[in-house]
Order: structure tokens, then C-alpha cells, then sequence
């Protein structure tokens, strides 16, 4: 058992930076073993969010844009900056398809990096005003005559409440879905993608069924935390327009669950947890993670203060974050039980890989520097994760939702590419320049295999994710089964052909694949 | 919203596929073993088709005109409005694609206009309508998600001891294990109604590009690089740790089959060219999903080795049509969803037939739920229940009334529906506007195409409610023949 005192190994720093960025550098991971839990969470939360949104004149233009910039940040507070980002671009699931304003979806993607570790309420309040999201979810197209109740359901289904309860009972009925739609009602965004509130007609999209649904709005009627009068979220005429729509926040983040506990925080907790340091598929609601998460929200008073970064923080102090195993005892449907292991995501295997290996993006075509192979963002849509392109409202399957025999071989695809990327003497792949240890075996005409192997696996920080047995089998690869007990690796062509190899063959396997 | 679809780029320095499997490979004892119970035996070919983001249902199997009891052409017209954002298809319009009539009401019904594929196959006696298909549960959430769920596992009430999803229990239960490779998705992922942890169900886009990635200039090396990946993925598939026994096998399958499959393509497109042109002169990426599983099909159906699988899966998505549905026009959003499946599918059960094994083919399409019964301005909201279509030769499909027109069409009265607008589930025998319990649609799909004698230890019975009436099911829906 260990707390915010507690020392970080080799290891955990590994485990901290492998999870919380993208990758892991050598130099890093020695940075922080030694730090405490807490000096080292305060470290990589500490800094305020940038300023960056992506450019470009289309929507693969402003992919690439923010890309370049993952690949590229030095500061490991950015990093973790980027993967919050991430993560709110998959639970606010915008996709360009169907909004169609790459401007607007940067503007959303500027509104993620400044919220992403800021209060939570505010983050859904600015969120219900949000061009893409107003979009996306039909707030522009719900009028009081024909509602259209898009956003209001998802707003709870999937961003504040969940359908259902740590223990299996409905948050909320169709009824506060109707109720919550009217709140929604007579609103549009202008030129500049700001929202506005139609009280009459006038507004850039003219047509009278645009005025708002006035009068009271009662929801929750059936939770018996608020008694059989439920809330009234609009009791007054002056309440309307803006103030309503705060104000249906307000009441969604004062549901309570069967248990009697906050549901919004129960529900946003147990899904930063599980992003972090559980593979459960999303959408958590598994009882056996409810102590887990109520010691979360106990220590970080994130069912009061809203406050991001200080449930950050406290996942990343606790037992459960660097022992996985601990509290999880559930299988996780449809596969795999709870364990360290999470499948990384497309974005994380890309950005992750390419940092680790000192990687640039070529202009103008984003092809792997060097390599003469596929373009970045159509390598990300093999693999099944084109930013700004989640496939529906509930943005990406997780875990091992991302392993299929298409996606697998995306990822072999990227690998070979990586490694083979010879570009006419231009690429960037040089393991020399990677580490001390790779350098000196590379000058080096009797290599020893093993020294190889982990001087790879130390370079991609995945030393301590294989087995002994998956190490000698790439010592056997490296030596043909024995063969050539030593390499010369001042050869150019065996150095292509057996280095490259095996770190083709460390980014395919198995253990690479997860985190 | 629609799925993004995926583009997969042509790659060169994949020549090798086939080089490395001896014929003896799949001569394992699992796989022998398993001839006793699948789909080989019968020879038979299985495709799901899912229409994803919840097609309207009302807009897909219409009224054309009142029957003799229920009024329903006078209610939809009530619904779904005429004029700008109306969703209504009118009366002329739909002539051309008119079908059979429902039992009950005797209501004479109509294709939506963009099906006027599948209205093809309705003439050619290919085509079933299977109305009101639903569960009891997912009217109380009209979610994407949840009722995704229900049609994918067949299990509403989460029942314990039905795990995966339904075709997957099948795989289970009909024996493939291992690296048998029952099931081709075309898709980035494995449909989750074929997931189970016994065999491999593969996912790929295009079998041109599902060849294994070696280093191109060091050919010599590839050998060595093969033996080294399966032994590092035969490791993590023996291990203990569940999430890599997953990816152990994915990825070790994934190679084997990349070396027997891709070159089915070409062998298609050479020996059919007419037919692979019929789906490019289609322009949709759809079709050229549907194409993938035709060249499977034709591989199987010519003996080619190590390609075995019978079931196959793909989707078509943007059917959450909340806004700008459209009606009948050519640009249409909720017209081109239909051309797109209806098109294409009328050319693959063309192809099929011409391939000699249209009697040997069953074609679900589904989709997690139709739409709301009234509309709101240009769009339908979520809904529940909606019709399902079975498509396979006269001698597959039910060849009279009730068969092609099976269930009732939801009784789409104002006075009928429930308090958000949505047509009420219903087993009870007495109820004139009854549901088809999705379990009943499955049960008769696994019993009398499947080969499964008794489909109730794969669908989960629910008891004590006495609207879910489906507890004395006999697997017998007569969609099929």
C-alpha cells in the first residue's frame, strides 16, 4: 500500500508517464523514478493549458495540425494536457461528418485543451454553447413546435449520468428528456460560431418556430432524492434563454443515485479512472470499481469543487492507479478480465511511437518522414481513429474493441513503415541517435543479441512489459536460431535487415499493442 | 451521423501471400471435428447487414393505403407531414414499389422508393418483410447503445449465462475453435454480434491490402521476421493474461489468413468481371463491402484451401436521421441510404444466383431501432422497434402470405402509441398490433438455416411478464421456407 509519499520505481515512473502522455523516453522515465506519487503528479498536472488550436483550410489539414503538435511538444505537462484532450474529444463525441466546419470543430478543440483539467460543471455548460456540439447534436434544429431531443438526451445519457446506476437503476426517464429538450429550444450560433439565444424572430436562421418553449420545467420527478415534486429548473420568466441552460446543469449535476451518492461524479470519475488505470470497456458500471471510486472523489471533494485536475491528481497517487488489480474483480464484457493491460489507442500507439523514435512528420503529404508508404491520418483510419471523426455519438470503442485482424495489421503496417523508412538517406529513423547503448552496439561487429534486445526495448520503454520468453525469442530471431551468435551490426544491410527488424518486430507484438 | 468510412491505400511489397502455409495447416483435429455441426455441411451462406444509427422504419415498409381495419395510411399521414421537412412518401409515389399487404390490418404496404432494389428480389420471390421486430426493454430507453445491445446479444433483461453476441453463441455451439476463421466482418472490428472467445472471427476492409507487412528490400529476412511474430503472438495466445491471449490470437490469425486470403480478389475480379463492375458502377463504399464477401464466397464455393467461412457481416451507417431525412428525391439523405443497401444487394444476390448458390444464401438486414412514429421538423427522433428484411432464393425465403409479409405493422394511431410516440411492444396473443420478439426472428434463423435442432440454450427466455409472450417459441416463423 503506498500514498502520495510513496517513491516512484523505475517502473511506476514507466507505468505514470506510459499512461498519463504518449510514450515513454528514457530520459524521462529516469527523471522521475526517485520522485514521490505526489511530487510527481503535481509535476505533470501543474502546468496551464496552451493556447494551441489547429490550423488548416480542411478538416484533414486541421487533423494534421494538431498531430504535428502531439508529435512534437517537449514539456511532459503538454503531453498530458494532450491526452485530456483526447480523452473530452471522445466523451463530447463531435464528428466533422456530420457538422461539416472544421473551423468549428477547432473552436470545440480549443474549448476541450482550456477545460481539460479546469471544473468539470463549467466544461458542460460551455459545451451545451458549443457550435459543433449545437450541430452535431441538432440544438440548432430543436424548436418548440417540433422538439428535437438529440442533445438533451445525450447530455445525460452520456456526459453527465449514464443510463443506469452503479446499481443497475434508470437515472432518469424519457419525460426529463422532453423536459430538458424544451430548455434547448430557440437557440443558434452566429458567423463567429458564438451560440445566441432566439427570444423572437430575426436570428440568422429566421423562421418564428424558432422562440423558445417558456414556462416551468419539472424533472427528476421519479428520483426520490428530490420527493415526487422533482426540480422545477425554470420557475420563473426571467430564467430563460441562458440562465436556463445553466441551470439544467445545475440540477443534472445535483442528481443523486440509488445509493444517494452524486451520480455525475460517480459517473465522471469512474470513466477518468478507467481511461487511466483500468481497462474496463467505457461507460464503467461495474459495482466492484464503486469503492475505488468513492475513495476518489472522497480525496479529491470532486463532488463539490468539480475540480479536474484534483481528481487527476488523485488517480495518480493511488494504489489502485500503479495496482491495477487491486478492487477489480469483475470480468469486463464482452472480454478479458480487469488487469493492468489496456489496449492503447491508435492515437497513443502513433504519437507514442513516433516521439520515442524522434520522429517528424513530412510536409506537405504527412507521410512518416522518410517512409514512401501512406499517409498519417489514412494509417489512424486503419487503425480505426481519425480525429475529429469518431464514428457515432458514442465516440470510440475502447479496449479491446480496437484489436481487430484490420486494425492489427494497420499497426504492423505503421511499424514496418517506421522502420523501414529509408527515404532516400532523409529519414529520421536512426537508432544511433536514440540511446548511448544503441550507439555503441551500432559501431559494434559482434553485437551481442541480447544487449540489442534491450537496448531496443529500453529505447520503446517496454523492458519491463515483455516476458523472459518473448526477449529470447527475439534474441532468436536475431541470431537465426542461433546462427550467428553475434551480429555485425557496422554492416549496413545487416543492420537494415536484423536492428530494423526487431524493432519492427517489438512495435508488432503483442506486448507493445497494450499499456 | 454516418460512420467516417474507411480508405484503405493500395501498398505494394505484399506478393507473397500463400508462400508460407503448407496445405496440411488447417488438418487439425478441432477443425475436423467441427465439420459435424456447421455451416460446411449444409453449404450454406449467412450475411448480416446492419443499418446503423436506427433506419425509420415507418419510412422503409409504408402504408400505401388504408386496409380494411386500422386506418393506418390515414395515421401516417397524420404523422409524417407533406410539404417542407414533411417526411410523408406520397401515395404515387410508392406504386412502383408496392408489395404484399399485412395480415391484420390488411394494409396494402410499399418499399420506401430508394429500395426499389429489394422491390426486384420481391418480385423474384428473394425477399421477406418481417414487421415490428422489437424487444420488451428498449422502449424504456430509445437508446443507440442499449437496444444495440439487445438486437447484438438477443439478451434484454441481461440474463446470466448468454455471453457474446448471438451468431457468436452459434460459432460456440456449432464447434469452430481455434484459427477455423467461421466469419469474415467487413468492417475495422469484429460486429459484436459475433463476438465469443472460441474461434476467430477476422475484420478486414479489402482483401487487396490484408497482406502482411515485411521490409520489401530484405525479402531474405521475411522467413525469419514470420517465425518470430508467431512465436511472439503464440506466446502471449498461451499465456495467462486475457487481454493478450485476445490479441495473441488475433494477431496470429491475422497473419495466417492474410497468406490465403487476399488472393481471392483477383481471382474474382478476373473470373467475374461483369459482375465486379456492376458494384463499381454503384460508386458507393458499400458496394464494394459487399463485393469482399462475394469473392469470399466464391472462394469457398470453388474449394480454394484454408478459406472457409460461411457467416459474414457489414454495415452501413447514417441512418440517425434526426435532421434533413428527406423523402423520395434523388439527393435525399434517407432516399440514398436506401439506394445504397438496396442497390447494392440486388447486385450481390444477382451475382450469387448467377454463381449458382442463391439457394444457398440468407441475408438478414436489421437495425437497432426504427424511428418515432411522428416527426419532428425535417427528422424523426429515436424510436423502438421496426421491420427486418430476409433475403435468399424462392427456396429459402417463405414462398406466400404470412410469409413474406410476416408480424403486423405497428399500428401507427396516435391512439395506439405510447406516451413518447412509439409503437407499444406486445406479445400478448390477443393484441391485434403484436411485436415479433427478435428472439423468435433468431431462433427460426438458427433452426432452420443454421442447423441448430434446438436454438432455446442460445436465447435467453425471460418469464413472469405477461406481455413477453414469447416463452413457448417453436423457432418456426414462417419468413423462412
Amino acid at each position: 500500500m503506498g500514498d502520495q509519499n510513496t517513491l516512484l520505481t523505475l517502473s511506476d515512473a514507466r507505468h505514470l508517464l506510459r499512461r498519463s502522455g504518449f510514450g515513454v523516453r528514457q530520459d524521462r522515465a529516469a527523471k522521475f523514478t526517485g520522485m514521490t506519487r505526489g511530487a510527481a503528479a503535481d509535476s505533470l498536472l501543474g502546468a496551464k493549458p496552451s493556447g494551441f488550436k489547429p490550423i488548416g483550410r480542411d478538416i484533414e489539414n486541421r487533423h494534421n495540425s494538431w498531430l504535428r503538435y502531439m508529435i512534437t511538444i517537449r514539456d511532459p505537462r503538454t503531453e498530458v494536457q494532450e491526452k485530456l484532450v483526447v480523452f473530452w474529444h471522445d466523451h463530447f463525441s463531435t464528428n466533422n461528418d456530420k457538422v461539416g466546419d472544421p473551423k468549428l470543430m477547432a473552436n470545440q478543440n480549443l474549448l476541450f485543451r482550456k477545460f481539460c483539467k479546469g471544473n468539470f460543471k463549467a466544461l458542460v455548460k460551455a459545451v451545451n454553447k458549443d457550435a459543433a456540439m449545437m450541430e452535431f447534436l441538432d440544438t440548432v434544429r430543436n424548436v418548440k413546435e417540433q422538439p428535437n431531443e438529440n442533445y438533451a438526451r445525450e447530455v445525460q445519457e452520456l456526459f453527465t449520468l449514464g443510463v443506469k446506476d452503479y446499481n443497475g437503476n434508470h437515472n432518469y426517464a424519457q419525460e426529463d428528456i422532453v423536459q430538458i429538450a424544451r430548455a434547448f429550444t430557440g437557440w443558434d450560433y452566429n458567423h463567429i460560431g458564438k451560440a445566441v439565444f432566439v427570444a423572437g424572430p430575426g436570428g440568422e436562421h429566421d423562421y418564428t418556430a424558432d422562440w423558445p418553449d417558456r414556462g416551468p420545467k419539472v424533472i427528476y420527478k421519479n428520483n426520490p432524492q428530490f420527493g415526487p415534486g422533482g426540480i422545477n429548473y425554470a420557475p420563473t420568466p426571467s430564467a430563460e434563454g441562458a440562465l436556463e441552460i445553466d441551470a439544467v446543469v445545475d440540477a443534472i449535476f445535483s442528481h443523486r443515485d440509488s445509493d444517494g451518492h452524486n451520480t455525475v461524479a460517480r459517473f465522471i470519475t469512474g470513466k477518468l479512472f478507467t481511461y487511466y488505470a483500468q481497462p474496463y470497456p467505457k461507460r464503467p458500471t461495474q459495482a466492484a470499481l464503486k469503492p475505488i471510486i468513492d475513495q476518489l472523489i472522497t480525496a479529491s471533494g470532486f463532488d463539490t469543487n468539480w475540480d479536474l485536475r484534483g481528481l487527476l491528481r488523485a488517480i495518480f497517487v493511488s494504489d489502485a492507479f500503479y495496482d491495477p488489480t487491486l478492487g477489480a474483480t469483475a470480468a469486463a464484457a464482452p472480454f478479458g478480465a480487469a488487469d493492468k493491460k489496456s489496449v492503447k489507442w491508435p492515437i497513443d500507439y502513433v504519437v507514442g511511437t513516433l516521439r520515442t523514435l524522434n520522429f517528424r512528420l513530412r510536409d506537405p503529404g504527412q507521410y512518416v518522414d522518410g517512409g514512401d508508404y501512406a499517409a498519417i491520418r489514412d494509417q489512424l483510419a486503419n487503425m480505426g481513429q481519425v480525429l475529429f471523426e469518431p464514428p457515432s455519438v458514442f465516440g470510440w470503442d475502447w479496449e479491446t474493441a480496437w484489436i481487430s485482424s484490420a486494425t492489427l495489421l494497420a499497426r504492423y503496417d505503421f511499424a514496418r513503415d517506421v522502420t523501414s523508412a529509408r527515404g532516400r538517406g532523409l529519414s529520421s529513423f536512426r537508432p544511433n541517435t536514440l540511446s548511448p547503448a544503441l550507439a555503441a552496439l551500432i559501431k559494434d561487429t559482434a553485437a551481442d543479441p541480447t544487449a540489442i534486445v534491450n537496448a531496443v526495448t529500453d529505447v520503446l520503454g517496454v523492458t519491463d512489459q515483455l516476458t523472459s520468453t518473448e526477449k529470447s525469442k527475439l534474441v532468436s530471431y536475431l541470431t537465426d536460431n542461433g546462427t550467428n551468435p553475434t551480429l555485425d551490426l557496422t554492416d549496413y544491410d545487416t543492420r537494415n535487415a536484423k536492428l530494423n527488424g526487431v524493432f519492427a518486430l517489438v512495435l508488432q507484438s503483442p506486448a507493445y499493442q497494450v499499456h | 451521423m454516418a460512420l467516417t468510412r474507411r480508405q484503405f491505400i493500395t501498398r505494394t511489397g505484399l506478393a507473397t501471400a500463400g508462400a508460407f502455409l503448407g496445405p496440411g495447416f488447417f488438418r487439425n483435429p478441432f477443425l475436423r471435428q467441427a465439420l459435424a455441426a456447421n455451416l460446411d455441411t449444409s453449404d450454406r451462406y449467412f450475411v448480416v447487414i446492419f443499418l446503423d444509427g436506427g433506419n425509420d422504419g415507418l419510412n422503409t415498409v409504408v402504408p400505401l393505403a388504408d386496409g380494411t381495419s386500422g386506418g393506418l395510411r390515414a395515421a401516417y399521414e397524420f404523422a409524417r407531414t407533406a410539404g417542407t421537412g414533411g417526411l410523408r412518401l406520397l401515395a404515387p409515389d410508392l406504386a412502383a414499389t408496392a408489395i404484399g399487404s399485412d395480415m391484420n390490418s390488411g394494409t396494402p404496404l410499399a418499399l420506401h422508393p430508394g429500395l426499389v432494389g429489394l422491390k426486384h428480389l420481391w418480385d423474384a420471390g428473394a425477399l421477406a418483410a418481417v414487421q415490428g421486430c422489437g424487444d420488451p426493454v428498449s422502449l424504456n430507453f430509445l437508446s443507440h447503445e442499449f437496444s444495440r445491445g439487445v438486437w447484438q446479444t438477443a439478451n434484454p433483461s441481461a440474463a446470466p449465462g448468454y455471453t457474446g453476441g448471438w451468431v457468436g453463441r452459434y460459432l460456440v455451439d456449432a464447434g469452430y475453435s481455434g484459427s477455423d476463421i467461421p466469419s469474415v466482418c467487413i468492417r475495422d472490428s469484429v460486429a459484436p454480434e459475433f463476438f465469443q472467445t472460441t474461434t476467430s472471427v477476422l475484420a478486414l476492409d479489402r482483401l487487396d491490402n490484408f497482406g502482411f507487412p515485411y521490409d520489401p528490400d530484405y525479402d531474405a529476412d521475411q522467413s525469419a521476421k514470420r517465425d518470430a511474430f508467431l512465436n511472439l503472438y503464440n506466446a502471449a495466445s498461451g499465456g495467462l493474461q486475457p487481454t493478450l491471449n485476445y490479441i495473441g490470437a488475433g494477431g496470429s490469425s491475422t497473419l495466417l489468413a492474410s497468406e490465403s486470403y487476399p488472393a481471392l480478389s483477383g481471382t474474382y475480379n478476373s473470373d467475374r468481371a461483369a459482375f465486379s463492375q456492376m458494384y463499381d458502377n454503384l460508386n458507393t463504399g458499400f458496394a464494394g463491402d459487399l463485393r469482399e464477401i462475394a469473392k469470399i464466397i466464391y472462394g469457398v464455393k470453388n474449394g480454394v484451401s484454408n478459406v472457409k467461412a460461411r457467416s459474414f457481416e457489414l454495415s452501413n451507417g447514417g441512418y440517425d436521421t434526426h435532421s434533413d431525412q428527406g423523402t423520395n428525391g434523388p439527393n435525399d439523405q434517407h432516399y440514398q441510404l436506401h439506394r445504397t443497401v438496396g442497390d447494392a444487394v440486388e447486385v450481390f444476390y444477382n451475382d450469387l444466383a448467377d454463381m449458382g448458390v442463391a439457394d444457398k444464401l440468407c441475408l438478414v438486414v436489421w437495425s437497432e431501432f426504427a424511428r418515432r412514429i411522428g416527426q419532428n421538423a425535417s427528422g424523426t427522433d429515436h424510436g423502438s422497434q421496426g421491420p427486418v428484411f430476409v433475403i435468399g432464393g424462392p427456396t429459402v425465403i417463405g414462398s406466400s402470405l404470412p410469409g413474406r409479409v410476416y408480424g403486423n405493422h405497428p399500428n401507427v394511431n396516435d391512439a395506439a402509441l405510447n406516451d413518447d410516440g412509439n409503437t407499444m411492444y406486445s406479445q400478448a396473443a390477443g393484441d391485434p398490433y403484436r411485436s415479433t420478439d427478435i428472439r423468435d426472428v433468431y431462433g427460426t434463423l438458427l433452426k432452420h438455416w443454421l442447423g441448430v435442432a434446438d436454438p432455446t440454450p442460445l436465447l435467453p427466455v425471460d418469464g413472469g411478464d405477461p406481455d413477453v409472450n414469447w416463452t413457448a417459441p417453436d423457432f418456426d416463423l414462417p419468413f423462412l421456407a
